[in-house]
């Protein structure tokens, strides 16, 4: 099998480069060992919200210069405004409606109702300005009975903490309830399931109507809209004052969004692999020459260039054992702390060091081994070293724009 | 110190991080809530069986084993066979008759092809499958697939095993029950496909049932043995005669290459990569340049691709699908992947056949959108409940090849004349 | 009046470890008025951070005689008294190559004295009966050693002390004794949630704070010689074996490996402590390598099985010399009459022991107390059956109770609800918790925090430590308490507690899954906790 590119994940990094590289004009395969964490994503993509000294972060743009040498950004330099853009682009092509742009963080709502800043937000989402725009509102904050995963008395005290009036409402539609049967699967994308047919949204939209005409805001949990955003889009239509808020795993929207962005890679002509795991990678002459994995087995894979968006530890782009963090498809460079002690803190809120770990890159995002770029294998994503996603909330925007920039490097 | 270096135990369900992921993907849930769903029946049910048997559920039978969880998880867990092993391992409900009539493909379908007139005309009538489903439990609505009056052994027998040593190539053909009793064509049509590449078709020594339905049915002990037999078979055409071994069903295929060691213990390691589903056969044969296709310009064809469960877990439609891209004359759609609801003989059984139609709903109403001649698809199951729940006939990809080569040129292409 | 009557008992009880709650259930039993104060939870100190091994008592066979006789009776009558809380695994003591086989004649004799049917079996045999076991063993004896939950075990005292009229008041920490004319009276007590300070008043006080013991008798000017010596272990993400291992040589470092519900542990090691560590005790990256060393040797496949977390007790020996291993001191039970000790009237001391011995301890500290008080009733805790242990519960009634909650609370689980499929939904989907059974320890078994939820239903005890059901539990939490602030910050404070416990493992598919945890609670929730909260 050969194709132009070959990219090993399937996630937000791996997908964003396939579609560019795709729409191109190349022949891509993407490798999947299982699904992705747009999975438990929150319907929200971070660009940049926090330095890593903790300074919160307005304008991503600006903010930028002041990030240390070796975070990805960096390597992007004055281009880093123009990926931005170009990722919200990609995203908007794809079907995924999003709100917000580059020029400020906009906030967007929690599963604990709290408000949190982001760069993009699917346009399910509603975001504000400031949390003086929920003083004095009248809330309604609605759930179905017996669903675990959204809780509406968290969201209420988060509200009322900015000045808001909540009551909780229980929600009940026969159809749902039959889920709880099953003493586990009352999850909101089997919620998404039932709701998301006609005549049971139709019931759903006028049970929310009710709350509607005595409130200014209605808070309800993203639990529709599984393969389309027609439903998200016709609740903003008929209920303007519906608010959707995301859910503990796994979330619906994005869920939807990998589906998307999947469709998009395989329309444009893409080969997307699922749950297959590279095995055997063979590098000659610095070069990356083919890769074997377990479904294909003795059919080697062969491309002129490779992507490695294998992600962090979750998806085992990375992996870590008692004394050291690897990188195990081509065991490339690995920045870490050498002690085991130095890789986490031991309160669970503060920074962890270890999510800031990964593989080193050249200027080109080419991955290093044993200090030598090679130069045909580029690391995107979230495998990459420098940058610690949750506690800079950054994820998002190095997963698209490493993605965008490791794919111009191919060209 | 190569301590915790592999934090995989055997038991593969620790590498679980509760993601959720699986229950996403899990066609069943959805439809069936009395199915505790692949997390709870797979990997946190089995850490509760290893401290007692008492928690095993009998509501694991409603899992399809169509291992859609393996293909989502992304921590490699085998959650299918983990669920497979469970009800090996701990379930105490013996199979019931008409599980045992279900399961016994090959048996019953030796009795049925015998007296095949009367086995289809009984199948098809109405006091007949009032029995069936009101004793056997064996849902009404389900048609049989019908039965040939000869074997496709018996035919290959007569007409074709003497003159298959004349070919440069040779490989070993696992028909499986479903050509061999129901649908001899496809294997003819693989014969001829076969022989045209230059290839010599061979049976193999003995064969019996993949087993696939007997593992699905909580009789493990006579898949084994089973296996067993297929694999001292297999063994001997590849090791001894150099022949790998090829079988049109993805089922059997999957079911060959990774149940029989991982659900049912018998090892394959030796040959495991030598038992080659027929289309990725030939699409290697192609892409490697060591056969050539020619394909006839007078016919054209609207298809639609499904790809079956087992080929998804397989990760093999990409062999099917790209070989039916090759035909310059065949305008090919790819249905998006999901399970039709069949699952071998799941959906024969009464108490799941509201289930199984309802997995199968979305696909079917695709199919019906697609605006296809055909349905193609490399698993047999898929193709009975396809046939029996939409408007379109159902080919395997062989089958269509058949049809669109000009086997004759591509015969003197590949110096394979008959 | 009214207010000091109430608050007039006839014991008080420090400690709320099995030791201070047995005693409790046995005073009760005997008809005396009894308050008992624990500074935090049930079992939150050494009671809960141990092995949860039901000794045989051959591990103490060979080394102190009498100790391993009180065990393996106090092991027969948890069988009888506990049987929820106890699963008769049996143990073996095997011997591998490097350890010296003529060991286990002496061994097995030592046993037999002691009254422990030890019978020596076939490698092979043993090899068939625990799969897991090193495959290189030369020898094995068979024990009947068995598992003990050591939460279920004092909350079946609790719930029987509080039936028989005992008052138990948790997160109430005695800041002093009352002493009147150098007889102690009373105690000064901190209501930890409140803030708020009351006086206690009762003729005797019985000191059963475990090493906090130590601080206790300070109070009253008196000198118990403690030895606080740390033992930390190691929690297998399930069940690696289904019989007790242990080595059959002297007890040394990490060489039992007990089964206990879901998960197999193994530990410990010893090391000396200062007094002013006790309150916050992490297991060292040295201490895991050793662990996992030692108990490799043990079970083989350790050395590929996920661990979920570390942690480590403190041993409340009373030392007799300055043997810094901690290994050679007593671990027979110290009874101490302060009055007769050290002229300090209506102040008594139980310590030393172990879990095994909770139950004879309380024995002995209530027939001192019953002596002081004069009264004559006998002790009947070697019969009386625990809330939990006493029928066939809801199983045979066909109610739909779900398995797990039914081993975890025996008959007791006829309490939880189960009519509806709300009730029935999971909320700690590793460990089989549903809503109902949440609901129960909230209502009934005197549930302050998400950590003592998770003492009394295993909640956030599984796999991911917490990452699903934290949330859900915290939930249920908010309602019962009505307070989602509380409950929220509770929440993160739980998950910043199983944090503690996870970093020192924190490697492979343990980090994987913190990695995860840290999206969802640190990233899309974007939960935090100050620098105070965190502590």
């Amino acid at each position: 099998m050969r194709f132009d590119t070959i990219i090993i994940g399937g996630g937000l990094s791996g997908l964003a480069c396939g579609i560019r590289l795709q729409r191109g004009g190349a022949r891509c395969a993407i490798l999947s060992t299982g699904q992705s964490a747009l999975h438990f994503s929150s319907g929200s993509f971070d660009l940049l919200n926090h330095l890593p000294d903790g300074r919160a972060v307005e304008h991503p743009a600006q903010a930028v210069g002041e990030l240390p040498e070796g975070h990805p950004y960096t390597l992007l330099g004055t281009e880093f405004a123009r990926y931005a853009r170009e990722a919200r682009e990609l995203l908007v092509q794809c079907g995924v409606a999003v709100r917000g742009d580059l020029d400020k963080n906009r906030l967007h709502l929690t599963p604990m109702g709290t408000l949190k800043s982001s760069w993009l937000t699917l346009s399910d989402f509603r975001t504000f300005d400031s949390p003086e725009e929920l003083r004095g509102k009248q809330v309604r904050i609605v759930n179905f009975s017996g669903f675990l995963d959204f809780n509406t008395a968290f969201v209420a005290e988060a509200l009322e903490s900015y000045g808001a009036e909540c009551r909780l409402e229980s929600l009940s539609l026969p159809e749902v309830d039959r889920l709880r049967v099953n003493p586990t699967e009352m999850r909101a994308v089997n919620i998404a399931r039932v709701l998301d047919r006609p005549d049971l949204f139709d019931r759903f939209v006028a049970a929310l109507g009710a709350y509607a005409a005595e409130a200014d805001l209605v808070v309800v949990p993203a639990v529709f809209g599984l393969d389309s955003t027609r439903y998200a889009e016709r609740l903003a239509r008929e209920l303007p004052s519906v608010a959707l808020v995301p859910t503990m795993p796994p979330s619906v929207a994005g869920i939807r969004t990998q589906q998307q962005l999947r469709r998009t890679f395989e329309q444009l002509g893409g080969v997307f692999m699922a749950g297959d795991t590279v095995v055997r990678t063979q590098i000659v002459n610095n070069r990356v020459e083919r890769i074997h994995t377990a479904n294909h087995a003795e059919v080697p894979l062969q491309a002129a260039n490779f992507v490695l968006a294998s992600g962090s530890f979750f998806s085992r782009g990375l992996v870590a054992d008692m004394t050291r963090v690897r990188e195990p498809l081509f065991e490339l460079d690995v920045r870490h702390d050498a002690e085991r002690a130095a890789w986490y803190d031991p309160r669970f809120f503060h920074r962890q060091n270890y999510l800031a770990y990964g593989v080193a890159v050249d200027e080109r995002f080419r991955a290093l081994k044993e200090g030598r770029a090679l130069e045909n294998l580029y690391a995107v994503g979230s495998v990459l070293s420098g940058f610690n996603p949750i506690h800079e909330g950054c994820g998002a925007g190095v997963a698209l724009l490493t993605a965008l920039r490791a794919a111009d490097q191919m060209k | 110190m190569d301590l915790q270096e592999q934090n995989i135990s055997e038991n593969n369900f620790e590498q679980c991080i509760k993601c959720t992921v699986c229950t996403v993907y899990c066609p069943v849930v959805p439809i069936n809530p009395a199915y505790p769903g692949p997390k709870q029946a797979g990997p946190d049910g089995e850490r509760l069986r290893l401290k007692t048997g008492y928690f095993f559920d009998e509501a694991l039978k409603y899992c399809l084993n169509c291992k859609r969880c393996e293909v989502a998880c992304p921590s490699n867990v085998r959650i299918g066979d983990i669920i497979q092993l469970a009800r090996i391992r701990y379930g105490k409900s013996r199979p019931k008759l008409r599980d045992r009539l279900l399961a016994n493909t090959d048996f019953v379908g030796s009795l049925a092809t015998t007296f095949a007139p009367i086995t289809n005309a009984t199948l098809g009538l109405a006091p007949v499958k009032a029995v069936m489903d009101g004793v056997l439990k064996i849902d009404r609505r389900r048609t049989f697939p019908s039965y040939a009056g000869q074997t496709f052994e018996q035919w290959f027998r007569r007409h074709e095993a003497s003159r298959q040593d004349r070919y440069a190539g040779h490989v070993s053909f696992f028909h499986g029950c479903y050509i061999n009793y129901n649908y001899p064509d496809l294997g003819k049509d693989l014969v001829h496909v076969m022989n045209a590449l230059g290839y010599g078709v061979h049976l193999l020594d003995r064969e019996k049932c993949c087993g696939v339905a007997l593992i699905a049915n909580g009789m493990s002990d006579q898949a084994r043995r089973q296996a067993r037999i297929n694999m001292e078979s297999i063994r001997r055409s590849v090791k001894e005669l150099d022949r790998p071994v090829i079988a049109a069903s993805s089922t059997c295929t999957f079911t060959m290459r990774d149940e029989y060691p991982h659900v049912l213990g018998v090892d394959n390691a030796d040959v495991r990569d030598r038992i080659d589903l027929a289309t990725r056969f030939i699409y290697k044969l192609v892409d490697s340049g060591a056969v050539r296709l020619c394909f006839r310009d007078d016919v054209s064809l609207r298809v639609a691709y499904h790809i079956p469960c087992h080929m998804e877990r397989l990760g093999w439609g990409f062999y099917s699908i790209s070989l039916l891209r090759m035909i310059p004359s065949l305008q090919l759609t790819v249905l998006p992947s999901q399970c039709c609801g069949i699952a071998g003989t799941y959906g024969f059984k009464k108490e799941n056949y509201a289930t199984s139609q309802g997995i199968g709903a979305p696909l079917f109403e695709a199919i019906e959108k697609a605006g296809v001649e055909y349905v193609v698809t490399d698993c047999e199951t898929c193709k009975w409940q396809i046939e029996m729940s939409t408007s379109r006939k159902v080919q395997h990809p062989i089958s269509v090849l058949a049809r669109m080569l000009d086997l004759e040129r591509t015969a003197e292409l590949n110096n394979a004349k008959r | 009046m009214e207010e000091n009557r109430q608050r007039e008992y006839d014991v008080i009880i420090i400690g709320g470890g099995a030791t201070g709650v047995g005693t409790a259930r046995d005073c009760a039993l005997r008809g005396l008025r009894v308050l008992l104060l624990e500074r935090f939870d049930y079992a939150s100190g050494a009671t809960g951070r141990n092995h949860g091994l039901l000794h045989s008592g051959a591990r103490y066979a060979v080394t102190d005689r009498e100790s391993a006789a009180e065990c393996i009776r106090e092991n027969m009558i948890l069988r009888k008294i506990a049987r929820h809380c106890v699963e008769p695994t049996d143990g073996l003591f095997i011997t591998l190559p490097e350890d010296d086989l003529n060991y286990q004649a002496t061994f097995v004799k030592a046993c037999r004295e002691a009254g422990i049917d030890a019978e020596i079996i076939d490698p092979q045999l043993a090899r068939r009966m625990e799969p897991s076991v090193n495959p290189d063993i030369i020898g094995a004896v068979k024990v009947p050693d068995g598992a003990v939950d050591p939460f279920r075990l004092t909350m079946a005292n609790a719930l029987d002390a509080r039936a028989h009229g005992a008052r138990i008041l948790t997160y109430h920490e005695v800041l002093d004794l009352i002493r009147e004319q150098g007889r102690v009276i009373g105690v000064r007590v901190l209501d930890r949630q409140t803030g708020e300070r009351h006086e206690y008043y009762a003729p005797v006080t019985v000191n059963a704070g475990g090493i906090w013991g130590h601080g206790i008798a300070r109070m009253a000017g008196i000198t118990i010689n403690m030895f606080p010596a740390k033992g930390s272990l190691l929690i297998f993400g399930h069940r690696v074996n289904h019989i007790v291992l242990n080595r059959c040589r002297k007890p040394a470092n990490a060489d039992i490996l007990v089964p206990g519900d879901t998960i197999s542990l193994i530990g410990t090691t010893s090391s000396h402590v200062n007094f002013d560590e006790v309150d916050d005790m992490r297991v060292t990256p040295d201490e895991v390598d050793l662990l996992l060393t030692e108990g490799c040797k043990l079970a083989p496949s350790l050395a590929s099985t996920r661990i979920l977390r570390a942690y480590a007790g403190v041993r409340p020996l009373v030392a007799s010399d300055d043997d810094p291993s901690g290994r050679n001191i007593s671990r027979g039970i110290v009874l101490l009459d302060h009055e007769t000790r050290d002229g300090v009237p209506g102040l008594i001391t139980i310590t030393g022991g172990k879990l095994m011995t909770y139950r004879l301890m309380a024995e002995w500290a209530t027939d001192l107390v019953c002596r002081k008080l004069g009264v004559e009733k006998r002790c009947e805790t070697r019969e009386l059956p625990l809330p939990g242990s006493r029928d066939a519960g809801p199983q045979a009634s066909g109610a739909r109770t779900r398995k797990s909650a039914i081993q975890r609370h025996g008959e007791q689980a006829s309490h939880i609800a189960s009519a509806n499929s709300g009730d029935n939904s999971l909320v700690c989907e590793c460990e089989d918790v549903s809503v109902g059974e949440v609901n129960y320890a909230l209502e009934e078994l005197n549930v302050t925090d998400l950590v003592d939820l998770r003492r009394r239903t295993r909640v956030g005890m599984g796999t991911c430590q917490g990452e699903l059901c934290a949330c859900r539990a915290a939930g249920l939490l908010a309602r019962a308490h009505h307070c989602a602030r509380e409950a929220k910050r509770d929440l993160a404070t739980f998950l910043n507690e199983r944090w503690k416990g996870v970093y020192p493992v924190a490697w492979g598919d343990t980090l994987r899954e913190n990695e995860f945890t840290q999206w969802i609670y640190a990233g899309v929730c974007d939960m935090h906790l100050t620098e105070e909260e965190t502590l």
